[in-house]
């Protein structure tokens, strides 16, 4: 398969930026019910920022592997609120997979998924079940390793990802928030898909398709 | 127990009662009278009595006050939450207690129903298995039975660690003693330390008879545990040297000492084959699978096992039940009796607003308070995102560095100038502000004196300030940082620490302002500061949400005759809804509480802030603020000083927050200290 340059990875950002931006407005919805209604746009402007910051990196022959801090730096920049530190956090962490290399294998690509949810447990101490992000992230993580043991390849491991991450989206709405925000509401939190766990789902789905049409492309 | 009828003798025809009637007979009759509408006749078929016997219940129903023009309320939930429960996952049966009962605890009020549940269904040569938990030993405990034939009671798993009182022996030993049934352990460890020693196990007479004895099992009552960190499965010892993120993160509970997903489907995990007792297969095979458990906190374990059909005969309580059932998009249906009426599309569903683009809203209005107050305010140099006092720093006095997100305007950069806070940092729309912008008005303000943070207590802000702080510290700037949580309706006592921080803020503000302008050392202005912030409590009520910039609508919907007590400043829905009262029993629905956790004797001062939301205007300000002091002279508190206006804002919500500060005379002199800021000045005496 194909190594993935800085542009490829751009891309890959921008697949994903595209979809928060279409998910903004039904993000917010989610969020107003139990927060405060920014999370569509902190998502959808964090990664837009991502996009121009890592577009701009790669036209400046940044290799690819060290578009990652770029990413956490600009999110955080664009962002601040709780999702900033949190994927800061997370963009960091994956960037250590990558350090200065040029180009990343598609092989390479599904552990971006643990190294995210490492980075957003560390930053934000929550706990599998707290209904968070996490609750996406961690499952996802765990399905990408388990298909990497049983040696799938790149997208089949991603597919797991996607699967398990809507598995944890839908979980959430049995889930009593018990950190950030809507901790406040408890019990009136039931029913209600997490707004973090909706757009990780997003995230996960956007960047499986994104390397799934790509594999199409190079074939 | 309400004797049945002598000729309700139970026929073929005749259903028994549901359980969720508990065993009243009238309560029953009434239901499918009034709730299910079925006429006298069929209710005398279905109930295998008489029609006069039908008609004579219905009356006593009445007299009883089951049956007034409504069912008791509370009684009618739990029925209807129960059914639901019932048709949804197609359960043999279902039981919902109150969630508040009489004072004792849910454990034991769910032992006692999940006791007449299992007393109901006993008979004679039944073999019933049993596992551990704290409700399954309440049942045992509850349970009073004159004794069957031949009932066989079955541990379902082997032992556990003696560190808890419910353990499977206890459990198993009590529900035989009560049921006079003989009873039959596993003897052995639930969990052993490897596969082999399982096998090995498993071969020995004695433990293959016994389990033998549990495949043979036609009932089972157990518990249901949440993987929290509170929940049985830890303190038990199951996952004692076990990590559970790695092994065990896609499950959501634990039956029979066996974790499942949210869909109920078995997780395999190290413990997997090192556990001796049933399995989920085998738990299949009994036919009758009775749970008891209630608890929010158990919630997601309770639907995977209900979504598997791990159980189905279900003893939970209200809230529980309603949970699940919302977790699964059910609402609670309206009450024939009382149709609500339609409610017209909120009125204010799209906002006007004047604003151009909205993602240059922030931008632009801190661009126009700058030029506004540009005597007192001037931007950080470095950042769009951060104001400092125009005076600029001062060697040797300690900086005040606040903020938050935007949206509370003149919150956070009119609490910046000379006797106030130093400089500010903004976020987008109700978002904490990067970190970036903090460190640039750190490095701005600094005069050499240390660096006091002050922001409220949400995870956005905390996390932000947080890394700020790592960053200034990195570069030789001392800073201490004061998380605010005045905000008393969004936690109780217990969990003060997790309270927000609103409003009241712009006390600790003042304080640490006055503080630092005495020059006093960066360790008093913190102290001085924290008594501030940790004498003061905030309680608002929004009458209609904010609507935001970007989508003009509402962050949350309210009804017209409600009001939501408890919000927060961010946006975010409160703690309660209540019915929308007067501007007096709102103003001693807010001073009421805040006056309980404060506590003030005969002649304390305190100071005063009647805040609009945004939306609320200083008529009904002022028409608060007179009641407050009515109310407070009555108490017997000098009120030292009052702010009535929009200070800390929540862009255009209706309502308003009230804060008190209870002070003492350190804290009154530095309140009356000279300051000069956009949204607060104290002139010199």
């Amino acid at each position: 398969m194909v190594p993935l340059t800085a542009d490829h990875i751009t891309d890959l950002f921008r697949v994903i930026a595209a979809r928060l931006m279409e998910a903004r407005t039904e993000l917010g919805v989610l969020d107003g019910v139990i927060g405060d209604a920014d999370h569509g746009n902190s998502m959808a402007e964090g990664f837009a920022a991502i996009v121009r910051a890592s577009s701009d990196a790669a036209m400046r022959g940044a290799p690819a592997g060290d578009l990652f801090p770029v990413a956490a730096q600009s999110f955080l920049s664009a962002v601040g609120a709780t999702t900033g530190p949190l994927y800061a956090s997370a963009f960091l962490r994956a960037g250590k997979l990558y350090t200065g290399r040029i180009e990343i294998a598609p092989e390479a690509i599904p552990s971006l998924i643990p190294a995210f949810a490492d980075g957003i447990r560390e930053r934000g101490k929550a706990q599998p079940g707290d209904k968070t992000m996490l609750d996406v992230w961690a499952p996802a993580a765990r399905a990408v390793q388990q298909a990497e043991a049983r040696g799938l390849d790149p997208i089949a491991c991603l597919d797991e990802a996607v699967n398990a991450a809507e598995d944890g989206r839908e979980a959430t709405r049995a889930m009593v928030a018990s950190v950030g925000r809507a901790a406040r509401l408890g019990e009136r939190t039931l029913g209600h898909v997490d707004p973090g766990a909706a757009s990780a789902t997003i995230i996960i789905a956007a960047l499986r398709d994104a390397m799934r049409r790509r594999e199409r492309a190079v074939r | 127990m309400m004797a049945r009828p002598a000729q309700g003798v139970e026929s073929d025809a005749t259903v028994p009662m549901p359980l969720r009637f508990g065993d009243d007979t009238l309560l029953w009759a009434a239901w499918l009278y009034y709730e299910e509408g079925l006429t006298q006749g069929e209710i005398a078929e279905k109930m295998g009595l008489s029609r006069a016997s039908v008609n004579t219940y219905l009356a006593d129903a009445r007299t009883r006050g089951i049956v007034n023009i409504e069912i008791a309320p509370d009684r009618f939930r739990e029925l209807s939450i129960a059914q639901a429960l019932k048709d949804h996952f197609n359960l043999q049966d279902c039981l919902v207690i109150p969630t508040d009962g009489d004072g004792r605890p849910l454990i034991a009020r769910l032992g006692a129903a999940g006791a007449q549940v299992l007393k109901s269904f006993v008979r004679p040569g039944d073999t019933i298995a049993v596992t551990w938990g704290r409700s399954v030993l309440a049942l045992a405990e509850a349970l009073d039975h004159p004794g069957l034939a031949d009932v066989r009671v079955v541990q379902a798993t082997g032992g556990t660690t003696a560190r808890i009182p419910w353990t499977p022996e206890a459990c198993a030993s009590r529900l035989a003693e009560a049921l006079k049934a003989r009873c039959i352990p596993l003897s052995a460890p639930a969990i052993v330390s490897s596969r082999e020693v399982r096998e090995l196990l498993l071969r020995e007479p004695v433990l293959a008879e016994q389990m033998a004895i549990l495949a043979e099992a036609n009932r089972i009552v157990m518990g249901i545990s949440s993987l929290r960190p509170e929940s049985t499965i830890h303190t038990s010892g199951f996952l004692d040297g076990i990590d559970q993120h790695s092994h065990y993160d896609s499950a959501v509970g634990s039956i029979v000492g066996r974790f499942i997903s949210a869909r109920g489907q078995p997780v395999l995990g190290p413990l997997t084959e090192r556990t001796i007792g049933l399995d989920l297969e085998m738990l299949q095979r009994i036919p009758q699978r009775i749970a008891v458990a209630g608890g929010i906190d158990k919630i997601a374990a309770i639907l995977a096992a209900l979504r598997a059909k791990h159980v189905n005969v279900l003893v939970t309580d209200t809230a529980t039940g309603r949970g699940i059932l919302n977790a699964e998009g059910w609402t609670e249906p309206l009450r024939r009796s009382h149709p609500e009426p339609v409610l017209p599309a909120l009125s204010r569903s799209h906002a006007k607003k004047l604003i151009n683009a909205p993602q240059d809203a922030v931008d632009e209005c801190l661009g126009g308070a700058l030029l506004a107050h540009e005597a007192l305010i001037a931007p950080v140099p470095g950042t769009t995102r951060a104001v400092m006092a125009a005076a600029g720093p001062r060697t040797g006095k300690v900086a005040i560095v606040i903020g938050g997100g935007s949206g509370h305007e003149p919150g956070f950069w009119g609490f910046v100038g000379r006797g106030l806070a130093d400089a500010a940092a903004v976020g987008n729309i109700f978002a904490a502000p990067p970190p970036g912008p903090i460190l640039a008005a750190s490095r701005a303000v600094s005069g050499g004196a240390g660096l006091l943070y002050i922001y409220g207590n949400f995870s956005g802000d905390v996390m932000n300030f947080e890394m700020a702080a790592e960053m200034a510290e990195a570069e030789g700037l001392r800073v201490r940082q004061i998380v605010t949580i005045d905000d008393i309706a969004s936690s109780p006592l217990e969990s003060r620490a997790s309270r927000r921080g609103v409003a009241g803020n712009i006390f600790a503000f003042k304080i640490a302002g006055a503080a630092a302008d005495r020059m006093l050392p960066l360790e008093i202005c913190e102290a001085l500061a924290r008594r501030a912030a940790n004498r003061t409590y905030t309680m608002g009520l929004a009458l209609e949400p904010a609507r935001l910039l970007d989508t003009r609508r509402p962050s949350f919907e309210l009804g017209p005759d409600d009001m939501e007590i408890g919000v927060g400043v961010h946006g975010e829905p409160g703690v309660v809804r209540r019915k929308l009262a007067s501007a007096d029993d709102c103003a001693d629905l807010l001073l009421d509480r805040i006056l309980a956790e404060m506590k003030p004797v005969h002649g304390d001062r305190v100071a005063v802030l009647v805040n609009s939301l945004g939306g609320t205007p200083a008529m009904e300000l002022y028409i608060l603020h007179r009641r407050v002091r009515q109310r407070l002279k009555a108490h017997g508190l000098v009120v030292h000083k009052s702010l009535v206006g929009p200070y800390y804002t929540s862009l255009d919500m209706e309502g308003v927050s009230l804060s008190l500060l209870h002070l003492d005379d350190e804290l009154a002199s530095l309140l009356d200290h000279p300051c000069h800021a956009p949204a607060v000045t104290v002139l010199e005496r």
